[in-house]
C-alpha cells in the first residue's frame, strides 16, 4: 500500500516533470523494465488529460453561465423571435430577396413607362419648307415673276422647287432663315412682298440649331434701312403672345398665337412650342412678341397635333449673328436698343416688318 | 437577413489572441457579442432560450478547444464559424428528437464544420464520463480530487482544510480517492 502510494507520487511527479535528472533517468529505466509501471504511467497520463479537459470545460461553463446571467435574454428574444404574423416572418426571412424583387419591378416599370412616354411623344416633326411645285402654286408665281421681274437679268426662268421664309438681320442684305430650308439648294433667291427677287448665297450655316444666314449678292439690292425689330436675349415665357410672318403662299401671311411649352419636340431644349397655325413655307419666319422683338425662328410643326409648332429660341439667333464679323453687318439686328415697334398696334407693326421678311426660293 | 442585431462585437483577432493568452474579458465580449445571432437562429427553428444557451455554449467550447490546440485557421469570419457550429449542433439535436428539420431558417452563410462538431461530440462524451465519475465518487473524495486537480490546491492546503494530522495522511487519502475515481472512470 505504501509502495503504491510512493509509486503514484513518483508517477505524478514524473508526469509533471518535477523529478531531477538522475531520478528521471532512474524512473525511465524502471518504466522500461517493468511493463506494469509503464502501463500505470500511460493510464495516469490519459486520466490526467481527461481530468484537465474536464476542468477546462467546467471552468468555461461556469464563466459562460456568469456572462449569461448578465444578458437580458428576454429582451433579445422579443426582438428576434419569430413574429406571430406570418407576413412579418416572411418579410424578415426574405427581406433581401423581396428588396431585390421590388427594385427590379420599379426599374422595369420605370423603363417601360419612359419607353411608352417616349414613343408617345415621338411626334413627327414636319419641317415647314414648302414644296412649291407640289402645292400647285407655281402658276401664280410665274405670273408674278413675269410681271414684276421683267427687267431683272437675275430672275430665274423656272419656278422654285422649295420655299421658305427669312428675315433681314442687317440693313445690307443678310437674311436669316432655317438651315433645313436651304441645305440642299443649288441656287437661292429671296423675294420680298412686292415680288422682287434677289440672288443670295449661303453665308453661315448651323445645322444643329437649324439656323442659316444668307447674303444678298445681287447688285440691284437696295439697302433696307434701319431694322424695325430687335432680338430679345431671353426666350419668351409660356403664355406670352407671339406672332409670325411667313410665306406659306406667295403673299405674306400673319400667324398669331402664344408660347405653349418651354421645350420643342421630344423635349428639345433648342426650340420651344408655340400655338400658332403654321403651314409649309413658314419655316425660317421670325417669331415676334407684342413689343416687336424677335423671340424665335419658326422651324417646324407637329404633324399629328394641331396647333403645335416649334420655334428656335432667340439665343441661337444671337449666336449665329455673333459668328458674322461685326463690320460686315450694316445696321445689324440689335438686342440692346428699344425697338421702334414698341407700343404700336399689331397692324402697324406688320406693315413695318413685312418689308424685312422675305420668301426664300430654293432651286436644285 | 433577419432583424439587425446591434451589439458591439470584438474583432476576430482580438478574440483569438484573447483565448490564447487566457484573457478574462474576451469571453465576456465574445459571448455577449454573438449570442443574439444564435438566439435568433434557435428561436426561429423550433428551439427555446435554453436550447440557445446550450448550443451556444457548446459552440464556444469548441472554439476555445480549437484555438488552444493551435489548429484554428481563421479562413472565415468568427461569426460565420460560430453560426455554422451552432447550426450543425442544432440540426443534430433536432434530428435526434425527431423534430421538424426541413426548412431551416438561416440568418448567415453556412460553413461546413461537421468534423469539428464530430470531434467535439467525442470530447463531450468524455466530459460527461468524467462528470458522472465525479458524481458517483462521493465525499470527501470528490472535494479532495477537485481541490487538488481542478482548483490546484497544494497537499498542505488540503491537509489543513480537511483537518488531517499530516500531509502523508492527506496523500494517502488522495491516493485512495484517485484510485477509486480512475476505477469508476475507466470502467464506465
Amino acid at each position: 500500500m505504501n509502495n503504491d502510494i510512493l509509486l503514484e507520487a513518483l508517477i505524478e511527479d514524473y508526469v509533471n516533470g518535477k523529478l531531477n535528472a538522475a531520478e528521471q533517468l532512474a524512473f525511465e529505466e524502471l518504466r522500461r523494465n517493468n511493463p506494469q509501471v509503464d502501463h500505470r504511467v500511460v493510464t495516469h497520463n490519459v486520466f490526467l488529460e481527461r481530468l484537465h479537459q474536464y476542468k477546462t470545460v467546467l471552468d468555461l461553463r461556469i464563466k459562460m453561465d456568469e456572462v449569461h446571467q448578465e444578458i437580458d435574454v428576454e429582451a433579445i428574444s422579443a426582438q428576434v423571435r419569430p413574429h406571430p404574423s406570418r407576413i412579418v416572418r416572411i418579410w424578415r426571412n426574405n427581406r433581401s430577396a423581396i428588396t431585390v424583387a421590388a427594385s427590379f419591378l420599379i426599374l422595369a416599370s420605370a423603363v417601360l413607362l419612359s419607353y411608352y412616354s417616349q414613343t408617345r411623344q415621338e411626334g413627327n416633326l414636319q419641317l415647314l419648307d414648302r414644296k412649291v411645285s407640289q402645292l400647285n402654286q407655281s402658276q401664280n408665281h410665274i405670273i408674278r415673276v413675269m410681271n414684276s421681274g421683267a427687267g431683272k437679268s437675275s430672275t430665274p426662268a423656272t419656278p422654285a422647287k422649295f420655299g421658305g421664309t427669312g428675315f433681314a438681320v442687317s440693313a445690307n442684305g443678310y437674311i436669316l432663315t432655317n438651315y433645313h430650308v436651304i441645305k440642299d439648294a443649288d441656287s437661292l433667291y429671296i423675294q420680298n412682298n412686292k415680288g422682287d427677287s434677289y440672288k443670295v448665297k449661303k453665308y453661315y450655316m448651323d445645322p444643329i440649331n437649324d439656323i442659316a444666314i444668307l447674303k444678298v449678292t445681287d447688285p440691284s439690292f437696295l439697302n433696307l434701312g434701319a431694322l424695325p425689330y430687335g432680338v430679345k436675349k431671353q426666350s419668351a415665357e409660356i403664355g406670352e403672345e407671339v406672332y409670325t410672318l411667313g410665306y406659306p403662299k406667295d403673299d405674306v401671311v400673319l400667324g398669331n398665337g402664344y408660347v405653349s411649352s418651354k421645350t420643342g419636340i421630344n423635349g428639345d431644349s433648342v426650340a420651344y412650342q408655340i400655338a400658332v397655325a403654321v403651314s409649309p413655307g413658314n419655316s425660317g419666319g421670325p417669331l415676334l412678341d407684342n413689343g416687336g422683338n424677335i423671340v424665335g425662328v419658326i422651324n417646324g410643326k407637329e404633324m399629328k397635333a394641331d396647333g403645335a409648332a416649334f420655334a428656335v429660341k432667340p439665343r441661337y439667333i444671337i449666336e449665329a449673328l455673333n459668328a458674322i464679323p461685326k463690320d460686315s453687318l450694316n445696321k445689324r439686328l440689335s438686342y440692346k436698343k428699344r425697338n421702334t415697334l414698341l407700343g404700336m398696334k399689331r397692324d402697324k407693326q406688320v406693315a413695318h416688318i413685312q418689308d424685312f421678311v422675305f420668301m426664300i426660293k430654293v432651286y436644285n | 437577413m433577419g432583424v439587425k442585431l446591434n451589439h458591439s462585437v470584438p474583432t476576430d483577432r482580438e478574440v483569438i489572441l484573447g483565448i490564447l493568452n487566457h484573457a478574462e474579458d474576451v469571453l465576456h465580449k465574445l459571448y455577449v457579442g454573438y449570442f443574439p445571432m444564435i438566439l435568433q437562429f434557435i428561436l426561429n427553428n423550433n428551439g427555446d432560450e435554453d436550447d440557445a444557451k446550450d448550443v451556444y455554449q457548446e459552440a464556444i467550447i469548441i472554439l476555445y478547444d480549437k484555438v488552444k490546440q493551435g489548429n484554428f485557421e481563421l479562413n472565415s469570419k468568427l461569426k460565420t464559424y460560430l453560426y455554422a457550429i451552432c447550426r450543425r449542433i442544432w440540426l443534430k439535436r433536432l434530428a435526434q428528437s425527431s423534430r421538424k428539420t426541413n426548412n431551416i431558417a438561416d440568418f448567415e452563410d453556412v460553413l461546413a464544420v461537421d468534423d469539428d462538431v464530430d470531434a467535439y461530440e467525442e470530447k463531450d462524451r468524455q466530459f460527461e464520463q468524467m462528470k458522472n465519475a465525479m458524481e458517483s465518487l462521493g465525499e470527501p473524495c470528490r472535494t479532495i480530487i477537485q481541490d487538488f486537480y481542478i482548483h490546484n490546491l497544494s497537499m498542505q492546503e488540503i491537509c489543513d482544510k480537511f483537518g488531517y494530522t499530516n500531509t502523508d495522511n492527506a496523500k494517502t487519502q488522495k491516493y485512495k480517492c484517485l484510485q477509486r475515481l480512475k476505477k469508476i472512470f475507466f470502467q464506465s
